[in-house]
């Protein structure tokens, strides 16, 4: 069995006036690629400010790396990399100026310094940005930068909060590509992301979490296959009637079933058995179909199977 | 275009009035100065007058009676008030020199033995003698106030030398006038130098501008540390591998430095062209270590209370200038009222000047200006100790 890099047990946090988190248990073994799912409030940055050491737990317990963040602070965070949500770091300085001062916090000097410094530019492809002050950076390059200083001392368990936010398809496959890169070489990976299609890439196993607590723990195949539920569009040439409609209710895939007129709705499980059993249909035939689309099951019908919300979307550049 | 200036008119005022407690110190400053203004210029304006005479204390040597009608004359002057005797003792030169030190006293008047003889004598003999009559001053009192006190006594002594001199005149009653031409009064200052020497009024008030000027180091590192929390370097620095104190001494050396390179600056410009004396470097330089200290401690103190730019802007102005006038950087504590002298004791400003000025002007020694370098580090542990009580890391 592998050891674990995060270990929570019955992990809480409250504040006056809200439990952000409610006695959560969660395990991320070494080398994993593990993801923490939810929506906003629902607890995942708290979470992941007392496993940096940034807030102390009400109640309950964190080892990393099998020791504790609240006793031992200076030898997890020694090992640890994270990279916050927002831009942190000096935009009145350079690329080079920010690395060398994070580096430097985590006892990285001479020589060693410097190499990490050039790795960091180099993954975040910002080589010839080096000395280039930061507020002049667009926001891809700043997203870039402020993964490669949660990377510069090689940490063994690096944390990331939301780090595609506010990036665009191009840099986010960019990044999806170093992180996954980073994770073949042994380096554990936490995610927190709303982003369905993100945990489903990236992470071996994923936690979904809403109002403070963990409603489930998989691989994200294991749970689309238990809770996920795929959609089948249909417009048809004509008006449905109440024979067809009847007859698509009754399908033994469809688990419900939406629409008015020509637009309708079919929610299953298994999408490419349903459309085989709706074409098959007579009444089908006589009205004739249109359109067919196809959502297959993913993590966020798996979220609102469970929770019966949807998580927000967030504007995507 | 007015609606949108309306618009925009609108969200700002709304923005404005959430932060409640940066409106609070806004109104609060103006208000703030007004009182401790007034109540510390009421000194300025009232000094030497039948409400608020001048105290000077007096030691009357004279052999004759001629010293007694000069002191009964100045006696009877709106705006002055002699101090002869304390604690049912007349005072004596020793006692009345050391009062002068501890401050009790702007000036003091020493009638010499040979007063009434001087006075009388027709054959005037100016020939190295010391003068009759010695005005004893701090030499931190300020100038124009001691010129005052000086060209009145000196006034009505030539005014005495000349009844003396023409004797009784019935034909002029209430004649008027003065015999000059003789140093009937000096001017003595009591300091600790080996020369004696009057300093210049830059010499007097660039400590007080420098130390007003340090601690306006507090906006500066309140508003930095806020800044940082803001846009999230704060937060990543806590999660490197060191400890809160760690941040916090990185975070303070810098603005440490600063204070102490402004205090060396100002004083090699006051130096360099106003020629100033800086007295003991040792002395000069454990004052400013100790003023710098307390003025980071009080940053630190603001960064901790202010939430917002808003607040942390307004308590550093409200809190600079108001102890700059308490500590009396603006006006003389000694002509201030004398609760507000009192309260100007509370201030880490009124120390550091008075370190100052003993180094500079009173020739003190290192051991002599311990005390107030003592009561500025006391002022910049208590500072730092309730900064850390309050602080908040996350």
């Amino acid at each position: 069995m592998e050891s674990a890099a995060i270990s929570i047990r019955n992990l809480s946090k409250e504040y006056p006036g809200t439990h952000a988190v409610r006695g959560i248990d969660l395990e991320v073994f070494q080398g994993e690629f593990f993801g923490l799912l939810g929506p906003n409030g629902a607890g995942k940055t708290t979470t992941i400010s007392i496993l940096t050491g940034l807030t102390e737990p009400t109640s309950g317990s964190v080892l990393i790396n099998g020791r504790s963040i609240t006793s031992s602070p200076i030898e997890v965070k020694s090992a640890l990399g994270f990279v916050p949500q927002e831009f942190a770091f000096y935009h009145a300085l350079s690329a080079m100026d920010n690395l060398r001062f994070f580096g430097r916090l985590y006892g990285l000097k001479g020589p060693r310094l410097e190499a990490r410094i050039r790795d960091a530019l180099e993954i975040a492809s910002l080589k010839d940005k080096a000395r280039k002050v930061v507020g002049e950076f667009s926001n891809g390059m700043k997203r870039r930068l402020n993964i490669a200083i949660g990377l510069l001392h090689e940490p063994r368990l690096l944390i990331l909060d939301e780090p595609t936010v506010g990036v665009d398809a191009h840099n986010r496959h960019a990044l999806y590509t170093t992180l996954e890169t980073l994770n073949t070489h042994g380096m554990t990976v936490l995610l927190t992301t709303h982003r369905m299609e993100e945990a489903q890439r990236l992470c071996h196993r994923v936690a979904i979490m809403d109002q403070g607590r963990i409603i489930t723990t998989d691989t994200p195949a294991a749970l689309i296959r238990r809770y996920g539920e795929g959609l089948v569009r249909a417009e048809f040439r004509a008006p449905v009637g109440k024979s067809l409609e009847e007859r698509m209710k009754s399908l033994e895939s469809v688990q419900a079933l939406e629409g008015r007129d020509r637009q309708w709705t079919l929610t299953t499980l298994e999408p490419e058995k349903t459309v085989r059993a709706l074409m098959a249909l007579k009444e089908t035939a006589d009205v004739g179909v249109r359109s067919l689309n196809i959502l297959e099951p993913n993590l966020e019908s798996v979220f609102i199977h469970l929770t019966g919300r949807r998580i927000e979307n967030r504007t995507q550049i | 275009m007015l609606y949108q200036i309306f618009a925009l008119t609108v969200k700002e005022l709304k923005v404005l009035l959430r932060d409640r407690e940066a409106l609070i110190l806004l109104f609060a400053m103006p208000l703030f100065f007004i009182f401790v203004m007034s109540w510390a210029l009421q000194g300025v304006y009232e000094a030497g007058t039948k409400e608020r005479p001048i105290k000077i204390a007096l030691v009357n040597n004279d052999r004759g009676r001629r010293a007694a009608a000069v002191i009964l004359d100045l006696d009877g002057m709106e705006g002055l008030h002699l101090i002869d005797s304390a604690e049912g003792r007349p005072l004596t030169i020793e006692k009345v020199q050391a009062d002068l030190k501890k401050g009790l006293f702007p000036a003091a008047l020493h009638f010499q033995e040979n007063f009434s003889e001087a006075v009388g004598n027709t054959a005037p003999d100016s020939s190295g003698k010391e003068a009759p009559a010695i005005l004893l001053a701090d030499p931190g009192v300020n100038r124009q106030l001691l010129r005052s006190i000086q060209d009145t006594v000196q006034g009505v002594i030539r005014y005495h030398v000349l009844t003396a001199r023409l004797g009784p005149m019935p034909q002029a009653p209430g004649l008027k006038g003065s015999y000059a031409g003789h140093a009937w009064l000096e001017v003595r200052l009591v300091s600790d130098f080996e020369h004696q020497r009057k300093p210049t009024a830059t010499e007097q008030h660039i400590p007080a501008y420098t130390i007003f000027g340090v601690y306006f180091i507090v906006l500066t590192l309140a508003s930095g540390l806020l800044r940082e929390k803001h846009e999230g370097t704060f937060r990543r620095i806590l999660t490197a591998p060191m400890t809160k104190s760690t941040l916090l001494v990185g975070k303070l050396i810098p603005y440490y430095i600063i204070n102490l390179v402004q205090i060396g600056l100002m004083f090699l410009v006051g130096w360099v062209f106003y020629g100033v004396k800086l007295g003991n470097p040792v002395a000069l330089s454990l004052v400013s270590l100790a003023l710098a200290a307390s003025a980071n401690g009080l940053g630190l103190l603001v960064s901790a209370v202010g939430r917002t730019e808003a607040q942390v802007n307004g308590l550093s102005v409200l809190l600079a200038v108001t102890l700059g006038a308490l500590g009396g950087m603006m006006v003389p504590s000694f002509i201030m009222p004398d609760g507000l002298r009192l309260l100007s004791r509370v201030t880490p400003h009124a120390w550091a000047l008075a370190g100052y000025h003993d180094v500079m002007i009173r020739g003190r020694s290192i051991l002599e200006i311990l005390p107030e370098c003592g009561v500025l580090a006391g002022f910049a542990v208590l500072f730092f100790a309730v900064a850390l009580w309050r602080f908040r890391f996350d």
